[in-house]
């Protein structure tokens, strides 16, 4: 059975307001999001029914749900909102959030759009740029599926498409410093 | 000569180095000096905004104050997603002060950001900087008879108030440069539809299904070739489309090119300096349609005018 969290104060819809810049009070439920929205098939729930939950207060929910991992921020939605409202930047909050608070969706699906982000951005800690190839072996492994594009890669490799090195960073001192500053701020949030 | 500061991006280096150099060529024919950022470093791209608030804003940050070193005003960038974030963080930081302060401190080591350069994709630069006029004036070799559909995706044109350029719905820029580069644009509906983007990797089925959509409306359109500005429009539509194919059925064979390729092209490079080897679908086919006179062709062009002037009326 679902609780509605509004008993009194809506503080989830605060966080994600405040976090978002955006108001998510002013949907009035059209669903122009879902029919724009090209992911929206894959979503547990689609934006329309997220903003929704926000409204209700629904916490849990809206962090498990895969909406806002699937999301892929092309504004398609709020470009054709009539109530203008930013639902990539509402998504984002929600993710950021659950982040945050340590929610972690365990579906496959969701866990291998994680690890893809938390390599990328170790490439970019190491190099100070991406490093392709590397990520692409990296991400093989870690989700321990080592002929994922395989079949592409002779053609790709001969053809010089993806390059086996990288030119990494002559400071690439100051971006682990960045990362460390930058990961100290949220904590302090 | 204009001189102009350049953000080549990561992917410059490898999936679109092709962009990278015809880039150099275009600009070259067209008196402009690209100035690169030193030692710049990674936009971020969609991982750290996916991830985490201030690398998103943080990665962006060290490369604008980078940029304010250079005299330049503005910054010409190659790909669409490092665009779009170092535009997202510029407006970003102008319209909240307290959080450009946060930023900026984790950016200790370059200095002061004063968010004193203005930002632009090199599509962007090529349409209202150097101009239609111009471009048409550099052209050797039309591309006539060439029909291409001119591929924007997510990211160059929207949201509207980060970019301000050209239509979130249904630009025409990049139609109108290669029409004065001699080609066809057809009349594409899925001009800014997602390719599935960094799903690419992570999430590959959703990159095949959405970009797959696209192709199909490609061919639809009568297109002989797609056009695009962005590394990973570029690598979903053209890498990947192998893999489409099999999974529909279907025979789609339409190379996707970047706009400064053809634009090479036209004018007159030679085309070994233009990277087709790299291409996975192979480019010859739909280049030997330039010079064909096809009598179809003068009616498609009259179709996306009369949809520009629509644009205009309203």
């Amino acid at each position: 059975m679902i609780t509605l969290g509004t008993q009194g104060k809506n503080t989830f819809l605060e966080a994600v307001n405040e976090k978002s810049g955006a108001n998510v009070l002013e949907c009035y439920q059209c669903g122009k999001c879902v029919g724009t929205c090209p992911v929206s098939q894959y979503m547990d729930f689609p934006p329309r029914e997220i903003m929704q939950m926000i409204k209700l207060g629904l916490k849990n929910e809206s962090y498990m749900a895969n909406s806002h991992w699937f999301c892929l921020t092309c504004s398609a939605c709020s470009g054709r909102c009539p109530r203008e409202i930013d639902i990539p930047a509402v998504m984002e909050a929600v993710r950021h959030l659950a982040i945050e608070e340590n929610y972690l969706n365990t579906s496959t699906k969701v866990k291998e759009i994680r690890k893809f982000h938390e390599i990328f951005l170790s490439m970019i800690k190491r190099y100070g740029r991406n490093y392709e190839l590397r990520m692409m072996a990296e991400f093989n492994i870690r989700t321990r599926n080592l002929f994922k594009d395989m079949h592409l890669a002779p053609k790709a490799l001969l053809k010089g498409k993806i390059p086996l090195g990288v030119k990494p960073l002559k400071s690439a001192k100051a971006i682990r410093r960045m990362y460390a500053i930058a990961e100290k701020l949220e904590k302090k949030k | 000569m204009k001189k102009l500061t350049y953000f080549p991006g990561c992917s410059a280096h490898g999936t679109s180095e092709e962009f990278d150099s015809t880039l150099k060529l275009v600009l070259k024919t067209l008196d402009v000096l690209l100035e690169d950022i030193p030692d710049w470093n990674c936009c971020g791209a969609t991982s750290a905004h996916v991830m985490t608030e201030n690398l998103a804003y943080a990665l962006p940050m060290r490369n604008l104050v980078l940029a304010e070193k250079l005299e330049n005003t503005t910054m010409g960038i190659a790909c669409a997603s490092c665009y779009q974030r170092m535009k997202v963080t510029k407006v970003h930081m102008d319209e909240n002060p307290e959080l450009a302060r946060r930023i900026n401190s984790t950016v200790v080591e370059e200095g002061t950001y004063h968010g004193s350069v203005e930002i632009k994709s090199m599509l962007q630069y090529a349409y209202e900087d150097i101009g239609l006029e111009t471009i048409k004036s550099k052209v050797t070799k039309p591309l006539t008879g060439l029909k291409v559909a001119c591929y924007y995706g997510c990211l160059l044109t929207r949201p509207k108030n980060i970019t301000h350029f050209d239509s979130p719905e249904y630009p025409v820029s990049m139609d109108q440069i290669c029409e004065a580069l001699g080609a066809t644009a057809t009349d594409f509906d899925f001009k800014t539809e997602c390719c599935g983007a960094s799903f690419s990797i992570s999430n590959t089925e959703v990159v095949e299904s959405l970009s797959g959509k696209i192709l199909e409306m490609a061919k639809e359109s009568g297109a002989h070739a797609i056009v695009v500005a962005c590394p990973l429009c570029q690598s979903n539509l053209d890498m990947r489309q192998p893999d489409i194919e099999k999974l529909q059925g279907v025979k789609y064979g339409i190379p996707v090119f970047y706009f400064t390729q053809l634009m090479a092209l036209a004018f007159g490079y030679p085309i070994d300096q233009l990277k087709f080897p790299k291409h996975i679908i192979p480019v010859e086919g739909a280049l030997a349609n330039i010079g064909k006179v096809d009598p179809s062709a003068e009616k498609t062009k009259k179709t996306t005018k009369a949809v520009k002037a629509e644009s205009e009326v309203q």
